[in-house]
């Protein structure tokens, strides 16, 4: 994969690890906790105490804002690696599997794509409100759905193609198409998917922070930060700034990651 | 007799480096004037030059002189659809997809000639009725087979008046019964001016006569009177592309069945139907072994089906067949493919595909280097994909692949219908004595009669 | 045409059994005497006793087993008794009627201005060609990355606290609209400008539309009688795809601007805890979905005889 990246990808590849290791250092070599208030400094711009300021509590900006990415980035990779796993899994099983189980994925996947995926997360968000874990659940289970159609796709071509019908007739197993015949031909989009897949969740998390049904405080988490910091937009534009950024950087990352549109 | 065209030292260029070179020739009033050459021979550069449509990153030099004027580009552009004009290569991608068939004659009427909509439309339909498509008038491109495309495009090519009439490939893909009418219409359009063809095809070349001209990798290699040359063509590549025609080819085929051989395979009264129509149906016949049998029909009448059904790809609607050899393995039933690309994944180098093989089945090794060198492969193919080889040796390889699991059975299905003819005759030949040698059956499939007549033993045609 | 819309009416009731499902899933999630909390939120805290409580229970058919409470759900559901509001005990039907006006003038403003932006950049891209072609894609994969809310914080901080030039948030005079309409407007517009330039420059080297001017058409007879509508089809058909993206675009979008649609009414009740509303929000935002979607089928169909959109 990194022999075939290009130079855009590179550097969304650099933002990302940036961010990680930006995130890192906050979480392990900070001083400070994310709720560990200071009334005596509140606001404050960016010091040697402390690097990215402090909000409207005194807490510091830097702690939240690493633990902030932190917990982005975790639920960003937890819902690719389940999303994508579940998706093309079942997508080449829709295929393999014959006319029944395509038949009832299909059945499935149609009653997720009913609603657009943001009401269905809201709507699950809202049974157990501030957790990360049903956020997770509920991005997962909205993204799985477009691997599967994407696989599922790519595959059937693959499947009719005459290689994999050379293949099969000259007696080599399904692991042996699955590795050199449907693999090589899924892969380049199911990367694609997961870089785009990442970026949404991410954004995902973020708008439902900013709506105030996702992560509730006093976790840092950046949507949230955003409706937090808002009022203070005039006397502490930096602060503002902070999460605002971090979200384009996080999602412009993975869309240069991803390289290509699906 | 005035000279429509007349090319003086044209090449094309990318960059410096040399796509054609230079070429000289006229296109007179009334001489049809074809360009013979196999497939990356440049002749389709020409074309495109001639008529100004090469595309920017190509640049042209010497003189283009039109009804003995040298015209620049963009005056060439204005000439287009009055006074000459190109027939594209694959007709359905040169409609539009998305209007009926005469309202894509019709709009050139109202558009290029200035009539009005009634006058056009009626104009389009006695066109079309002319070429036999009244009834698919309606129609969009989709619906239409490949010959009946062809000869909308033809008539909404010429509705605009033009009698200079560039064709590049204008047979390509269609049945060699459905070519000389495509042949007939393009020389009666052509009457009042000239014809301009290129192909890879000799006998599209000798039915259309005049002057021809043969190239072989961006060059002109012999000139003449179409009927001189072919007949006595001076130059080696001339000659190998006359002898690679099915029809010159020497005959393979054995004269008699060897009564004496054991059957592979029979079928009794199979008929196969797909999407609800029966494609052909009561077929009978028997495969001896190291027997070559043919199977002949136009595009579309089941051969391909045919050969699928007798490997289990497909089912039968009616009928049986019958393996007799029980003690062969299910992997010594084979195909070879007729796009050789798409039979292979580009994944992985040939070599690790062999190697998988190998494997798999525990072929002894010391068979590879021998079937190598008598199917005429280097080593080095094996470091390549098949995307990195020729068609002609990728389907060298698919044989060979073959070969090493001692197939009892091969269905070809066309096996070189994309390769250039003279690779084509050799394949074709390469495929036939080794099955021969090693007692494979062969099942092989073509749309040309001529070239399973010189090669089969025994013909079916649907 | 008719597995079309055969299909929609399928996707409708699978709107309907979903949104029941979930809204239902989470009235029983909720933790604490149901029926008093709702009580508690609909008459005032002080208000509350017992007989409340039971009248509460009643209506709800909370005290039913859960799988008798989930068909009496689905079934007021099926007559479109929604119910009251938890919290200000008006109609959810009034209330969501209300709201999906706002919503639908938002929504038709947003796509309309990013048409007017996305089709003439695009196609201007594919005809020009570089530097043009980058200069534009570049943008739009820029704007593609902001997302639409933090979008819509920039344009605030602008537009409105900066300069002062439209009010901050809320509804009334038409210069309220200007803002969202805006941010929706060019989220969707940088994705789609680039379906417009790729299926324009596809066209523009398709065959047919190069031998359309060898038969002597003009440039301009060519792109109107070959162009526009092959260059329309992939356009229209992602124009399904992107309703996802409207539709929660106008979630965050109304959120922001406090635009009383049904995107802000469904996030208001979801922190409100108000279970009709949620409902009654989530199903109007579904049958917009699929009223939607349904349109753009038949739009389809109109321009492209040949076949159904695959989806």
């Amino acid at each position: 994969m990194t022999r075939t990246m290009t130079r855009s990808q590179w550097a969304g590849l650099s933002v990302l690890l940036g961010l990680l290791v930006f995130s890192f250092m906050g979480m392990v070599f900070s001083p400070y906790s994310i709720s560990q208030q200071d009334l005596n400094a509140v606001l404050d711009p960016p010091s040697m105490v402390h690097w990215l300021g402090t909000d409207h509590f005194g807490r510091s900006m830097f702690t939240r804002m690493a633990h902030a990415v932190g917990l982005s980035f975790a639920l960003g990779v937890l819902c690719v690696v389940t999303s994508s796993l579940l998706g093309t899994a079942l997508g080449v099983w829709a295929v393999w599997g014959g006319k029944k189980v395509d038949h009832a994925l299909g059945v499935v996947v149609n009653i997720l794509l009913a609603l657009p995926g943001l009401v269905v997360v809201l709507l699950f968000a809202a049974i157990v409100p501030g957790s990360f874990w049903i956020l997770y659940l509920a991005i997962s289970l909205v993204q799985w759905v477009e691997y599967f159609r994407v696989v599922r796709a790519i595959t059937q071509n693959v499947i009719e193609s005459p290689a994999r019908q050379s293949s099969h007739m000259m007696g080599f197993g399904r692991w042996y198409q699955f590795k050199r015949h449907i693999w090589p031909a899924i892969a380049p989009s199911v990367f694609t998917l997961a870089a785009f897949g990442g970026a949404n969740a991410i954004l995902t998390m973020a708008s439902l922070g900013f709506v105030y049904v996702g992560i509730q405080p006093p976790l840092a988490e950046l949507g949230l930060m955003t409706v937090e910091l808002f009022p203070f937009y005039s006397d502490a534009p930096w602060l503002l700034a902070q999460p605002l950024v971090v979200i384009a950087l996080m999602v412009f990352g993975f869309h240069l990651l991803a390289g290509k549109r699906v | 007799m005035s000279v429509l065209l007349k090319l003086t030292d044209v090449a094309v260029y990318v960059g410096d480096t040399c796509l054609l070179e230079p070429i000289s020739l006229e296109l007179k009033q009334g001489v049809p004037l074809t360009i013979l050459g196999q497939t990356g021979s440049g002749k389709s550069l020409l074309a495109q030059a001639v008529m100004g449509l090469l595309p920017a990153t190509l640049s042209l030099r010497g003189v283009v002189e039109v009804f003995g004027k040298p015209l620049p580009l963009s005056e060439r552009q204005s000439l287009w659809g009055r006074e000459m004009v190109m027939l594209p290569q694959e007709p359905w991608h040169a409609l539009d997809p998305l209007m009926k068939g005469i309202h894509q004659v019709a709009e050139v009427y109202q558009h290029v000639q200035g009539q009005s909509y009634q006058q056009a439309m009626a104009g389009a339909a006695q066109d079309l009725q002319q070429v036999g498509l009244a009834d698919s008038a309606h129609k969009r491109p989709g619906q239409l087979s490949g010959g009946m495309a062809q000869r909308l495009a033809i008539s909404a090519a010429t509705a605009g008046g033009a009698h200079v009439i560039l064709a590049d490939e204008p047979t390509k893909g269609l049945d060699v019964s459905r070519r000389d009418g495509i042949v007939r219409l393009l020389q009666s359009r052509s009457a009042q001016g000239s014809l301009l063809t290129i192909t890879h095809d000799v006998a599209i070349a000798r039915q259309l006569g005049g002057e021809l001209l043969v190239m072989k990798e961006g060059r002109l290699v012999e000139q003449g009177k179409a009927v001189e040359v072919l007949d006595h063509p001076q130059d080696s590549y001339t000659q190998a592309l006359i002898a690679a025609e099915p029809i010159a080819w020497r005959e393979v085929a054995r004269p008699s069945r060897d009564q004496a051989a054991e059957t592979v395979l029979m079928a009794e009264n199979i008929a196969i139907a797909r999407g609800g129509r029966t494609l052909f149906e009561g077929v009978s016949f028997s495969v001896k072994k190291g027997e070559v049998v043919g199977v002949v029909g136009d595009s579309g009448c089941g051969k391909s089906s045919l050969g699928d059904a007798l490997l289990g790809l497909l089912p039968v609607s009616a009928g049986k067949i019958t393996r007799s050899n029980n003690t062969a393995k299910p992997y010594q039933w084979l195909k070879l493919y007729q796009d050789p690309p798409s039979a292979f994944t580009a994944s992985v180098s040939l070599g690790t595909l062999l190697n998988d093989l190998v494997r798999l089945h525990g072929i002894a090794q010391e068979r590879i280097a021998p079937l190598m060198t008598r199917l005429n492969l280097p080593e080095t193919l094996l470091q390549r994909s098949c995307l990195e080889v020729s068609g002609g040796e990728l389907q060298r390889f698919a044989i060979l692949r073959a070969l090493l699991l001692d197939p009892v059975f091969l269905f070809a299905d066309e096996p070189t219908s994309r390769l250039d003819p003279i690779t084509a005759k050799d394949v074709t030949h390469l495929l036939v004595e080794l099955a021969r040698e090693t007692g494979c059956a062969v099942l092989m499939v073509s749309h040309d009669p001529d070239l399973v007549q010189k090669t089969c033993d025994q013909v079916i045609a649907l | 045409m008719k597995a079309m819309l055969l299909k929609r009416a399928l996707q409708l009731v699978t709107v309907v059994w979903g949104v029941g499902t979930l809204t239902f899933i989470l009235m029983r999630s909720l933790p604490g005497d149901m029926a008093y909390r709702i009580a508690a939120s609909r008459y005032g805290q002080d208000n509350v006793n017992s007989e409340a409580a039971a009248l509460v229970r009643e209506e709800l058919s909370l005290d039913q087993g859960a799988f008798a409470a989930y068909w009496h759900w689905l079934l007021d559901l099926l007559q479109l008794n929604l119910g009251h509001s938890l919290v200000s005990g008006a109609p959810v039907t009034e209330i969501v009627n209300h709201m999906l006006g706002h919503s639908l003038l938002l929504a038709l403003a947003g796509l309309l201005v990013s048409i007017l932006i996305a089709v003439p950049v695009g196609l201007l891209c594919a005809w020009r060609g570089n530097p043009l072609d980058s200069v534009f894609m570049g943008l739009s994969s820029l704007i593609r990355a902001i997302p639409v809310f933090v979008l819509g914080v920039v344009f605030i901080l602008l537009f409105a606290l900066h300069w002062n030039w439209f009010p901050v948030a809320g509804f009334g005079t038409p210069a309220h609209l200007v803002l969202p309409a805006l941010t929706l407007a060019l989220s969707l517009a940088a994705v789609s400008n680039r379906v417009v330039r790729d299926s324009a420059k596809h066209t523009f080297q398709a065959a047919f539309y190069q031998f359309s001017k060898v038969k002597g058409l003009s440039a301009w007879q060519t792109f109107r009688r070959h162009g526009a509508r092959n260059i329309a089809v992939p356009v229209v058909a992602f124009f399904g795809i992107q309703l996802v993206s409207m539709i929660e675009g106008i979630v965050m979008i109304e959120s922001l601007f406090s635009w009383p649609g049904i995107g802000h009414g469904l996030a208001h009740a979801i922190f409100a805890r108000d279970i009709p509303v949620i409902q009654g929000a989530a199903l109007v935002m579904g049958i917009l979905f699929v009223a939607l979607n349904t349109l753009v089928d038949m739009l389809c169909l109109w321009i492209d005889p040949r076949g159904v959109r695959q989806s």
